[in-house]
């Protein structure tokens, strides 16, 4: 049972400070159309997840992110002639470089967006997800946490069915001419004599009446119709899947009423994290960072045209702040494996 | 001794209050102390209650609608605060009946007559929520009766339920998180805990209710010996420490017979109180799997199996593991199956015996190494026969591979009654008892003709005569010439019916020796 523990920016804070960081950092990126702003965002994002996942997974998801770039960024001039500053002319059609760079610019910000949700979801693990949810919904909080226990579950099992049936199959290929043969004694038992036989017979052509799982008959029709053998066994193998999470989850209602389930009107909810003054002044910090990035942000992108000239850029102090912001995780994920070294 | 446990039945596990759990609840063995503070205790509540047995039936009768014969007739029983009760009983015998009908919530539907009281009140008096705080009760699959994801959540789910305030679920789960050592597995996931910790918090889940009266119906059958060591001592503890009166149904009482107070035998409906020392030990396998496998006759076919020669399995330093990040399961394991023998792969929980049988099954491949298999007609036998469930009667279900097998409704009429089961042919593989099931899925898994079965815990939760069933058939097909690998925990069916055994520790075969000489030089892992 001894998982390595990463531990990683706002880990010991409440679930709501990475939230508010988290959110704020989103917003700003979408909204802020301006190439510094962009570029430190996406220098931001990067960072981070250098840290958190490591510099060369880091990297490698840059194998698909830069063909986006060039991409989005050659796409972009075929739709919008406009600009000033004239390349080429591209099948009779002017390319701009001001129509390239505002796809660029658009890319990264594309990019920088996707950096800061996977940051999300590594500094906001999913049980402090539902520790954000649980005071508010909690029946959704707690079906969330019980689809997350099938998941796995499923694909164990799944896999599991589907095993039994390859291996048993390997019977088959060497029991040669098997399989016609096989087919004829089943056809035989269903049109024949003996109680049971005419009884199993009759069930599978009146239907579904004594099923006990209208997804059982999947197995059988696909049969019936001549399926392909491999779809066939995979509509089989999801019936047998179903028909077995069914009959558990029987035993797990009843787990469910013998502790209490529906006893009271008022659920509450278990958190295992804690609002401390301390969270409050992180996000209250957060906050006023956020409320100053966001005057920056406005600053500079108002005015901002890449259209029909790019606005000049100049040396402005209120870069510093974004960037500060920006960098935050990456700094606080460094200094929180730091702190033992 | 019945005075003092009665007090702490009253106040021990404080189920109204919180305050009592701050001094005596995690206290151990002192009953001496505890017994005047609890019986004060119980003097302040009701004494009248705190005397009241902790769980009496009286005349109690009960049928299921679709069936004339009643399962419980006339049942009378008492039992007192404190108790560690043992529920025997073959399967079917009603055991489970009677335990769920303490529990309104989850009783099945069907005639009752009789009386059932907790503490004195009638069970149908009692709130839902009263019911949650008073009855807790363990269910046999530990899978099943999980609720939730994480292990934090899971301890939380019934105090959620109850609508008991933030501090005080804190409080209560960290207290029963320390009285089981969950310390460091808190903030697992649930589904990747082993069969023993997932029981092992079934029950803690249960008991951060604080239940005054734990029922548990058929709780170790699920898991391996060792598992079933550690369970059984924590509810030991829970007994005795915590004063709560536990009622455990069984259909194997041995293990259990030192740490209970009383014993009860439910036959055909109706319950006798029995002595606890007719629980002695008993290894009925070696006579369970016939007067045949007397030991000469064993060393016998052991004799025939290595004169038969040649090698059906050959495992070649294998290595193995699920994940690129994961660590090797199996790490240069080496093992050889003789053609024809029975070879019983034994070993703790994740020792790598089932990814062996999937190696060996060839639904898997070694990462290192080499699996040479002579024989390609094999069939598996998962872990839980419901995986291999499709069809809506026993007799349709062990059609469902006539082509691949290439055999006709003789055959498996002739398989069904060889089972035992000719008159559950039209019943639903679901409806059928743990036992026939495991019986049904071992037929249709036979019925392909496999030459190398390979079976992955075939008695698991079985009872006696089920184990003697599958013990039976599996001599046959040896008999028969097929080559058998089987992963068990069920040491007796080993030494009943394996030619030889292996030992599996960290990835590796620690040992394979004839199955008399493994036993006879275990000193640990034996019987």
């Amino acid at each position: 049972m001894a998982q390595a523990v990463r531990h990683t920016a706002f880990d010991a804070m409440h679930p709501v400070v990475p939230a508010v960081f988290i959110t704020i950092t989103l917003a700003l990126t979408m909204f802020s159309m301006h190439p510094v702003l962009v570029a430190i965002s996406f220098a931001g994002g990067f960072a981070y997840a250098a840290c958190a996942r490591g510099i060369w997974a880091a990297l490698s998801s840059l194998r698909w992110q830069l063909p986006v770039v060039l991409v989005i960024t050659l796409v972009n001039p075929l739709f919008v002639h406009m600009g000033s500053t004239e390349l080429f002319v591209f099948f009779g059609r002017p390319v701009f470089m001001e129509s390239l760079l505002y796809g660029c610019a658009m890319a990264l910000l594309f990019l920088a967006s996707v950096q800061w949700f996977a940051a999300a979801s590594a500094m906001l693990s999913y049980d402090k997800v539902l520790g954000l949810l649980g005071n508010s919904i909690p029946v959704v909080a707690l079906m969330v946490s019980m689809t997350m226990r099938l998941v796995p579950r499923f694909l164990r099992r799944g896999r599991a069915i589907a095993s039994a049936q390859d291996v048993a199959r390997s019977c088959a290929v060497s029991a040669g001419g098997g399989v016609e043969n096989g087919a004829e004694a089943r056809s035989k038992e269903h049109g024949s004599q003996g109680p049971r036989a005419s009884r199993a017979s009759a069930e599978a052509v009146v239907g579904a009446s004594a099923r006990r799982l209208p997804l059982r008959s999947g197995g059988r029709a696909a049969r019936g119709r001549g399926l392909p053998a491999g779809v066939a066994s995979r509509l089989r193998q999801s019936s047998v899947l179903m028909g077995w999470a069914m009959e558990d989850s029987l035993e797990t209602a009843d787990a469910m009423r013998a502790r209490g389930w529906g006893a009271c009107k008022h659920r509450t909810t278990y958190m295992p994290y804690r609002f401390t003054p301390r969270d409050a002044a992180a996000a209250a910090m957060l906050l006023m960072g956020g409320l100053l990035c966001a005057w920056v942000s406005w600053t500079l992108t108002a005015p901002y045209a890449f259209y029909p000239r790019l606005s000049p850029i100049d040396m402005w102090w209120g870069y510093l702040p974004y960037a500060a912001w920006m960098f935050t995780p990456a700094v606080l994920h460094i200094y929180e494996m730091r702190r033992f070294a | 001794m019945s005075d003092c446990q009665a007090g702490m039945g009253g106040g021990g596990l404080g189920v109204d209050d919180g305050g009592p759990c701050a001094d005596d609840g995690l206290c151990t063995g002192g009953t001496g102390c505890r017994a005047d503070d609890g019986g004060a205790r119980a003097q302040a509540e009701a004494p009248a209650h705190a005397l009241a047995p902790a769980l009496s039936f009286q005349g109690l009768s009960f049928s299921y609608p679709d069936s004339p014969a009643p399962v419980l007739e006339d049942v009378c029983l008492s039992i007192e605060p404190g108790a560690f009760a043992l529920l025997v009983g073959d399967t079917g015998s009603g055991k489970s009946t009677l335990l769920s009908l303490v529990k309104p919530q989850i009783a099945p539907a069907g005639c009752r007559a009789g009386s059932v009281r907790v503490f004195g009140r009638p069970v149908g008096g009692l709130s839902d929520e009263e019911s949650a705080r008073t009855v807790g009760f363990v269910f046999q699959d530990p899978d099943n009766q999980i609720v939730c994801d994480s292990v934090w959540h899971e301890m939380a789910f019934g105090l959620e339920n109850l609508g008991v305030p933030q501090a005080e679920m804190r409080r209560r789960v960290a207290e029963a998180g320390y009285f089981f050592g969950m310390g460091d597995w808190f903030r697992c996931a649930t589904d990747a805990l082993s069969g023993g910790r997932k029981q092992l918090l079934a029950l803690a889940s249960t008991l951060v209710m604080q239940p005054r009266l734990l029922l548990l119906d058929e709780p170790t059958a699920q898991l391996d010996p060792i598992a079933t060591k550690n369970f059984l001592h924590a509810l030991f503890r829970v007994n005795r420490e915590l004063g709560c009166t536990v009622i455990v149904a069984t259909h194997a009482p041995e293990l259990m017979a030192d740490y209970a107070t009383c014993a009860f035998e439910l036959r055909s409906g109706r319950v006798h109180e029995v002595a606890l020392e007719e629980f002695g030990r008993r290894v009925s396998m070696r006579g369970a799997a016939g007067e045949a496998a007397a030991t000469t006759a064993h060393a016998g076919r052991m004799r025939a199996g290595a004169a038969n020669g040649g090698t059906a399995v050959e495992v070649r330093g294998a290595w193995f593991r699920y994940g690129r990040d994961e660590d090797w399961v199996l790490r240069g394991t080496e093992l050889s199956v003789r053609t024809g023998e029975l070879h019983a792969l034994v070993g703790g929980n994740g020792c790598g015996k089932s990814t062996l049988l999937a190696l060996m099954a060839g639904t898997k491949r070694v990462q290192k190494g080499a699996v040479c298999i002579d024989v390609r007609e094999r069939a598996l036998l998962p872990q839980n026969p419901k995986a291999l469930f499709a069809e809506e009667c026993a007799l349709d279900e062990l059609m469902e591979w006539s082509s691949v097998g290439a055999y006709g409704p003789q055959e498996v009429e002739a398989m069904l009654s060889r089972l035992g089961l000719a008159d559950r042919a039209a019943a639903h593989p679901y409806d059928l008892s743990g036992g026939q099931r495991q019986l049904l899925a071992l037929g249709k898994v036979l019925l392909v003709r496999p030459r190398l079965l390979l079976l992955d815990e075939p008695t698991k939760g079985l009872d006696r005569a089920a184990r003697r069933r599958v013990a039976e058939v599996l001599e046959e097909e040896r008999a028969r010439g097929a080559t058998i690998v089987m992963a068990t925990h069920d040491l007796e069916l080993v030494s009943g019916l394996a030619n030889s055994v292996s030992l599996l520790f960290d990835g590796e075969v620690a040992c394979t020796e004839p199955a008399d000489e493994f036993f006879r030089n275990n000193i640990f892992y034996r019987l």
